[in-house]
């Protein structure tokens, strides 16, 4: 609903709170599938690895059915990604378009990325247990694409949450920014590292069900996971140091606390199958929403504040925009209502601003360039030669080219000019003047350029703009004596003024007699 | 608002949406409504006692539409957000604001056809043959769920051809339940339903491995679907092209071909009457059976489909003319008041631009011509590629090209205005006029080198 704002950024689906709460809510369900996904592929090709460089590896039947849930895993991830993405841009608009706009064809990559990597992926798990080379080759490709999109996405998100680092981002155009390198480095490791943690939790639970091997093996991925989000997350923590608040600090202890239990419970491995995975499935939840809260007070620290200060500048301009919108509805009114498809609208859209709509070439744009629009109620032109003119423009002076009009809108132009100007008539006869002196002076002068029968020469075609073609374009007498008289100002055209009248008006004549309406050349 | 402009060079902002939602359209409509629509129809036809192989066919259709949809559609779906939001995040962005809640309920439609599918998936071997009326239930909650989700998006796409009275009033209801929401929502899934019939009998004729006389059954019902689905799609077409207003549809030629093919008028109206000829045809082949001839009639009529498709989205983004949203804002992403406010008052566009690259190689004045020709025409406009500037503005003198810019509004209804100073206009005017000429040498041309 609009309402009283006219800045559609200004309106809100729903309160803030809520759309927080969702965005929350969604993203940590897309996270949680992407890093089943990450996990699934990651482990699955490690496995492969082992399985080909000796015998000690998991089968790879085995691995088959460990890569199957892939599909079903990265469908979900991608199905529930829009979801924040949608939420994203309605609460940090502002912060969102900006980074995602600096990071530009990064950002853009993510696309075929995916693309690449899921079909790969596919291949992969489809040709394992047949032959080498392809499998091994998509699995390698595949999962690299795959792990190239999350390096992408903290990347942005880094960039997000430092309002104060775009400018300088922007200045220096792409590549990472020196700004914040190890952050972005070990919040991607870190990245990786849940994924093995949580996607070797979900095979614990899934895939390696009443397989002992499988669940020891599974119980190691899980702790050597956790250890390695340890090391990884004390430098990342120190990143953040300079942004950090007690919210964060509650969320990252209860976290770790929360992942210390659960690496003793996978060291010590006691196993009553019952008690371990009950409460596996207890703690890994709390680890994960604690670790993405702690994510989320970083996030805001900086971002709310950022995009409450653009929202106050946009409801000003918002403000001051207010006394156009009726001026500007009334145009865009009147813009619907007028439709290009018959001359006489074509005619004054799009040629009467220079042409004048009396075709005395005095149209409010026409004033102002150096060489002057013809004059069309003095133009007889060759129907052909007239299109022609339309279609490609003039070079070497303002006149574009209209192909942007099709076949029909053209003829009825053409028409239209007709109708207004006689346009494809043959220009009425002036006096007949001095003959002979009118033909040594073409022959002797006007020649150069446009050529015996008015067929410009090699010499004429070299200028800018071409003269026209005698045989297929006349004026009117009183234009062409005009020209002839003073010239054609910002042409080679120059004034003949020092001729005798009679002698101009035998050249009036003489080019007259050139003009051939109806050829088909 | 004002974000980072992005343009693609060489290929244009056009064309690069298009390539991807292009892929998108003909995923989601063919594969995901249609061809999914034809599985459900093989698999109920199975349950209810036609005949086993009804079934087979059914599964093996069933792996390639589930790793084609979720890997390639629903990826490039995502994709035209991607893309969108980098190259045109001020009008993407007042569009969520606008409709975030029929894109929010799309996507919980969205989300449950993905699940659906997975889950039909995963199940088939342990349902098709102890309980096929579940799988049956489940195919066909798929369907309701994916023809929800397409009837949502469509008031959305209606909207930036047929606002109705939103630039108005400004209310929602008008917005999204507008003239055009009806036949299009029609129009879109009857042609996914035709297209997913065409991908069926494609399938048919060419890596079926059953017996001749289920083909031949299979054949004939595919190709009843074609042609039913092919009639309401032409229908609701004419219906739906009935409503767009005249304004821009008018220059539906030019959108589709080339400015030189638009020349002959009669050239688009042929192809696609080619077009459905094949379409006919090759649903009257499968109709008889004729296995060999649907099989090559197959290649053309496809690719005919594809031509179809990608013109219907062509004319679509057209008819928008100069705005992305209707009334509110023009294509180069400048609302429509600050255009008034810069022409009644000389308000300044490069002092309202926040985002301008700088760089060490260009002069300031050219910086500014450029970064004006990105902000007012960069998003149709390419400086060398796809409807390059370049061309259309080689030869032409300064004051020329001064004047062409100051009248882009009546010279083509398409283009929007410049936004900006005199000045300003001027600015980017000089460079536009340098960069068109930057190649041109002024030496004597001979004649055979021609114009």
């Amino acid at each position: 609903m609009m309402g009283q704002t006219t800045d559609l950024f200004l309106s809100m689906p729903m309160p803030d709170g809520w759309l927080h709460f969702i965005l929350f809510v969604l993203f940590g369900l897309h996270l949680l599938f992407v890093l089943l996904m990450l996990g699934t592929a990651m482990m699955s090709l490690i496995f492969y690895l082992q399985n080909k460089l000796s015998s000690d590896g998991v089968g790879l039947s085995w691995n088959r059915s460990f890569i199957k849930p892939h599909l079903g895993l990265k469908s979900i991830a991608v199905v529930l990604g829009v979801g924040p993405l949608l939420v994203m841009q309605i609460i940090y608009s502002y912060g969102f378009y900006t980074t995602t706009g600096l990071y530009s064809y990064s950002w853009l990559a993510i696309i075929p990325l995916l693309i690449v990597a899921f079909l790969l992926i596919e291949l992969f798990e489809h040709r394992m247990t047949t032959g080498t080379l392809l499998p091994l080759t998509a699995g390698v490709l595949g999962l690299g694409a795959l792990l190239t999109v999350p390096a992408i996405f903290t990347g942005v998100m880094s960039l997000m949450e430092r309002p104060g680092d775009w400018a300088v981002f922007g200045a220096h155009k792409m590549g990472l920014s020196e700004l914040y390198i190890p952050h972005w480095l070990f919040r991607y490791l870190h990245v990786l590292g849940a994924a093995i943690v949580f996607g070797a939790a979900f095979h614990l639970f899934v895939t390696a069900k009443g397989d002992q091997d499988k669940k020891v093996r599974m119980r190691c991925w899980i702790l050597g996971g956790i250890l390695f989000q340890v090391v990884v997350g004390v430098p990342l923590l120190i990143s953040v140091s300079s942004i950090f608040n007690w919210q964060v600090l509650t969320a990252v202890t209860v976290g770790t606390a929360a992942a210390m239990i659960a690496a003793w419970m996978m060291f010590s491995g006691y196993d009553s199958k019952l008690g371990t995975t009950c409460n596996l499935l207890w703690i890994l939840p709390v680890i994960f929403v604690a670790m993405l809260a702690a994510r989320q007070f970083l996030q805001d620290s900086t971002m709310i504040v950022q995009n409450n200060q653009v929202i106050a500048l946009q409801r000003a301009q918002d403000k001051d925009f207010a006394q156009f919108k009726s001026q500007a509805l009334k145009i865009y009114q009147s813009k619907l209502n007028t439709i290009y498809d018959n001359g006489a609208t074509i005619y004054d859209g799009s040629c009467s601003s220079c042409h004048g709509t009396t075709g005395l070439g005095d149209g409010p744009s026409g004033r102002r360039l150096l060489i002057k629009p013809e004059v069309l109620a003095a133009v007889h032109a060759n129907r052909k030669y007239l299109r022609k003119l339309v279609l490609e423009g003039v070079e070497g002076t303002g006149m574009p080219y209209f192909r942007m009009f099709d076949g029909n809108k053209i003829d009825d132009l053409l028409a239209e000019m007709q109708s207004r100007f006689a346009i494809f008539s043959k220009a009425s006869s002036g006096p007949k003047g001095d003959k002979a002196a009118a033909k040594s002076i073409w022959a002797n002068t006007c020649v150069t350029c446009h050529g015996e029968n008015g067929a410009v020469t090699e010499f004429g075609s070299t200028l800018h703009p071409i003269p026209p073609d005698l045989r297929y374009y006349s004026l009117s007498p009183e234009r062409s004596m005009e020209i002839i008289t003073n010239g054609y100002p910002g042409t080679v055209m120059q004034p003949y003024r020092q001729l005798p009248l009679a002698t101009r008006q035998g050249l009036v004549d003489l080019v007259a007699s050139l003009c051939d309406m109806s050829a088909q050349n | 608002m004002n974000f980072p402009l992005l343009h693609i060079p060489w290929l244009g902002d056009g064309m690069t949406i298009a390539l991807d939602a292009v892929l998108h359209v003909v995923i989601s409509h063919g594969v995901a409504i249609g061809l999914t629509i034809m599985v459900a129809l093989f698999q109920t036809l199975h349950a209810t006692g036609k005949g086993r192989f009804w079934g087979d066919i059914a599964h093996s259709l069933l792996l390639p539409i589930v790793i084609i949809t979720t890997s390639v559609g629903a990826v490039t779906g995502v994709g035209i957000w991607f893309i969108t939001g980098a190259l045109a995040p001020g009008g993407i962005g007042s569009l969520i604001h606008l409709f975030f809640w029929p894109w929010f309920i799309e996507w919980l439609a969205f989300t449950t056809e993905v699940i659906i599918l997975l889950i039909y998936y995963y199940n088939w071997d342990r349902l098709a043959e102890s309980k096929p009326y579940t799988l049956m239930l489940l195919g066909w909650g798929y369907v309701v769920a994916a023809l929800i989700s397409a009837v949502l998006i469509s008031g959305i796409l209606g909207f930036m051809l047929t606002p109705d009275g939103w630039p108005w009033n400004g209310t929602f209801v008008q917005a999204y339940f507008n003239p055009t929401f009806l036949p299009q929502c029609i129009l879109r899934i009857a042609a996914g339903i035709a297209l997913g019939a065409m991908f069926a009998i494609g399938w048919l004729g060419w890596r079926y491995h059953g017996a001749d006389k289920n083909r031949g059954q299979a054949l004939r019902l595919c190709g009843l679907v074609l042609l039913i689905a092919g009639i309401v799609t032409g229908a609701s077409a004419v219906i739906y092209f009935s409503r767009v207003p005249e304004t821009f549809l008018t220059h539906w030629r030019y959108a589709v071909a080339t400015s030189k093919l638009a020349q002959f008028t009669w050239l688009l109206p042929l192809v696609n009457a080619v077009a459905v000829l094949f379409i006919v045809l090759t649903a009257v082949t499968a109709m008889l059976r004729l296995r060999r001839t649907s099989m090559f009639l197959f290649i053309p009529t496809i690719i005919l489909c594809l031509g179809m498709v990608t013109e219907f989205e062509r004319v679509r983004e057209f008819v928008r003319g100069p705005y992305l949203l209707p009334g509110y804002m023009f294509a180069n992403q400048i609302k429509l008041e600050q255009w008034v406010a810069a022409r009644k008052e000389g308000r300044s566009m490069l002092k309202s631009m926040k985002w301008i690259a700088a760089n060490d190689v260009q002069a300031p004045a050219a910086v500014a011509g450029k970064a004006l020709f990105d902000a007012n025409c960069g998003a149709c406009h390419t400086l060398d590629g796809l409807n390059s500037i370049s061309q259309r503005l080689r030869g032409r003198t300064l004051e020329g090209v001064n004047a062409i810019t100051a009248i882009t509004q009546q010279l083509a209804p398409f283009m929007p205005p410049f936004t900006g100073t005199d000045q300003e206009r001027l600015s980017m005017s000089t460079y536009l006029y340098y960069y068109a000429n930057k190649d041109v040498v002024l030496r004597p041309r001979l004649m055979k080198e021609g114009k």
